[in-house]
């Protein structure tokens, strides 16, 4: 870490078959600041969560954590070295209970985990619906629930694909909150949305991906009067 | 509501162990065979009805089990109490090194592999016919007593149904049905899946080992066709998942329940018996997919770990 970068992507790429979907792709993130990673469909944003968390092997490139090379390491390793993801499709365990989906992530004893889980239940607003099975949770409570979820893993960098899918706007708002409240806790969060008023009102900075290479980064008012981002989402 | 249930277990227990001193042979004979059964459901609810990795060929642990046992006993002179635990260590040898590869297959393509384990093992059991007596099998001597071997198959069930409560309440059960619902969100969330599921799969072959072990004492005759048969496993998947699958009582309540049923069908309805017994199935998997307890949970909001 001694460069000061939490996360760094070194000219990454992945192939399936004959499409490219990450391409020589690099980034670097400091800590403890709001990130957004926005494309068009198919530009390479999950394929790159998917790299970063050790779902998908990377067929060239390297990936650092702290300072740590993690491209190598199997997911459950990544998640306890500090990395935490939601996903673009919701995945919660539908037949756990909406705690039980948190213990299951819990690594200390038994009683400081469920002290735990609560607190964070009650952070997302679900703790009257603690008893209750996550598959019967509305799509907005399942998105706050896996939120929820990933927290029990205190992690340092958290990846969230497309977190405001779907959920409507009181939630959104208490979600948002929410994000803005873990980097005041000094947790560095990188942000896949579609969302562009979630992803301009939040993110320090910006990485825009087009067919799996990295077109620009910036700050928002940057990315927003690049013409190269604007040919990218509507053409030429 | 807990102490009944306890008082109510251990009054079951208590009328169990003495049973034999009154019950006739017939019934000793039949309790016998449910204890077998319950052992069997449990084992098989752990891998399957709790991970979520559904096992067609449980019955290749039963076997192995039932062959050590019988080799232990004819040609190497043990008694058969310990060559009956040592099906135990066969079968969770078997489980380690078919489980690495085939854990790593997902929904019927893990399925079929157990089903293809199952042939295989029969097929080397025939083979190497100067140890296991090829297809003519193995004759053991003919035991006095089945008390003994009711204690004993009494004391599996019930170290079966510990295991179960044990894994059922802690947080390695919740881990396993977390890879039952979404393995992918399991891993992200830290749980080491792939060594979870060997533990999961090594102690779902431990009691199928020693429960084939026990069987080959009763039986006195073990050979492949008859050891190692389909049918086995999938009554096995059935009384779990008439009980419920993925619960603690749900393999028991299918085993009982079942057996009994069996028994009075069969009894009267020697040639229709195999064609009710797969009308339940149907009936079972349209109309109680979560089985008996599931239903139950569902209705009266029951804790997940009945």
């Amino acid at each position: 870490m001694a460069n000061g970068f939490i996360l760094e992507v070194r000219g990454v790429s992945k192939r399936f078959g004959g499409v490219t979907a990450v391409n020589r792709c690099s980034l670097a993130l400091e800590g403890g600041k709001i990130f957004s990673l926005i494309g068009p469909n198919g530009s390479g944003k999950t394929t790159l969560f998917n790299l970063i968390t050790g779902v998908e092997r990377c067929d060239e490139g390297q990936i650092y954590f702290k300072g740590e090379r993690i491209n190598h390491l199997p997911p459950h390793k990544i998640a306890w070295r500090g990395i935490g993801r939601t996903f673009q499709l919701i995945r919660v365990f539908p037949e756990l209970t909406t705690l039980e989906n948190l213990l299951v992530v819990a690594s200390q004893d038994w009683d400081s985990s469920r002290r735990r889980a609560l607190e964070l239940l009650s952070f997302v607003k679900l703790d009257q619906l603690k008893g209750e099975f996550a598959g019967n949770l509305s799509y907005g409570q399942q998105r706050l629930l896996e939120f929820a979820r990933v927290l029990m893993l205190d992690p340092i960098l958290i990846l969230l694909d497309e977190p405001a899918a779907g959920v409507n706007r009181t939630l959104l708002n208490d979600l948002l909150s929410a994000i803005q409240g873990l980097q005041a806790l000094g947790k560095t969060i990188l942000i896949v949305e579609h969302d562009m008023k979630v992803v301009m009102d939040l993110s320090e900075k910006i990485f825009v991906l087009d067919h799996g290479e990295k077109l620009v980064e910036g700050a928002p008012s940057v990315i927003q009067s690049d013409p190269r981002v604007m040919e990218a989402y509507f053409g030429r | 509501m807990k102490r009944l249930a306890l008082a109510m277990a251990l009054v079951i227990l208590a009328g169990l162990s003495i049973m034999p001193f009154f019950a006739s042979n017939y019934t000793v004979t039949f309790t016998f065979q449910i204890f077998m059964w319950i052992a069997l459901a449990q084992s098989w609810n752990l891998i399957s009805g709790l991970t979520g990795y559904v096992s067609f060929g449980h019955v290749a642990f039963f076997g192995t089990g039932a062959y050590t046992a019988a080799i232990l006993i004819v040609k190497a002179g043990w008694h058969w109490f310990p060559a009956g635990l040592m099906g135990s260590v066969t079968a969770v040898s078997l489980a380690l090194i078919i489980g690495y590869p085939c854990l790593r297959l997902k929904g019927p393509y893990f399925a079929i592999s157990m089903l293809a384990l199952n042939e295989v093992v029969r097929a080397l059991v025939s083979y190497f016919d100067s140890l296991t007596g090829g297809g003519s099998g193995i004759t053991l001597p003919p035991s006095s007593s089945l008390w003994p071997l009711y204690y004993a198959m009494g004391g599996v069930a019930l170290t079966g149904a510990l295991i179960s409560y044990w894994v059922l309440t802690s947080r390695f059960g919740l881990r396993l049905i977390s890879i039952r619902e979404n393995e992918l969100a399991a891993e992200a969330m830290g749980i080491n899946t792939s060594a979870l599921k060997l533990y999961a799969f090594l102690i779902s072959a431990a009691l199928p080992g020693i429960v084939g072990g026990f069987y080959a004492r009763y039986v006195t005759h073990i050979e492949p066709l008859g050891t190692f048969p389909l049918l086995t496993t999938i009554t096995m998947i059935v009384m779990c998942l008439f009980g419920g699958k993925g619960t603690i009582f749900g393999p028991i309540l299918g085993a009982t329940l079942l057996s009994i049923f069996q028994e009075m069908v069969w009894s009267r309805f020697l040639f229709l018996h195999e064609g009710i017994f797969g009308a339940i199935i149907v009936f079972v998997i349209l109309l109680m997919p979560r089985g008996i307890l599931g239903v139950l949970q569902q209705r009266y909001r029951l804790p997940r770990t009945v």
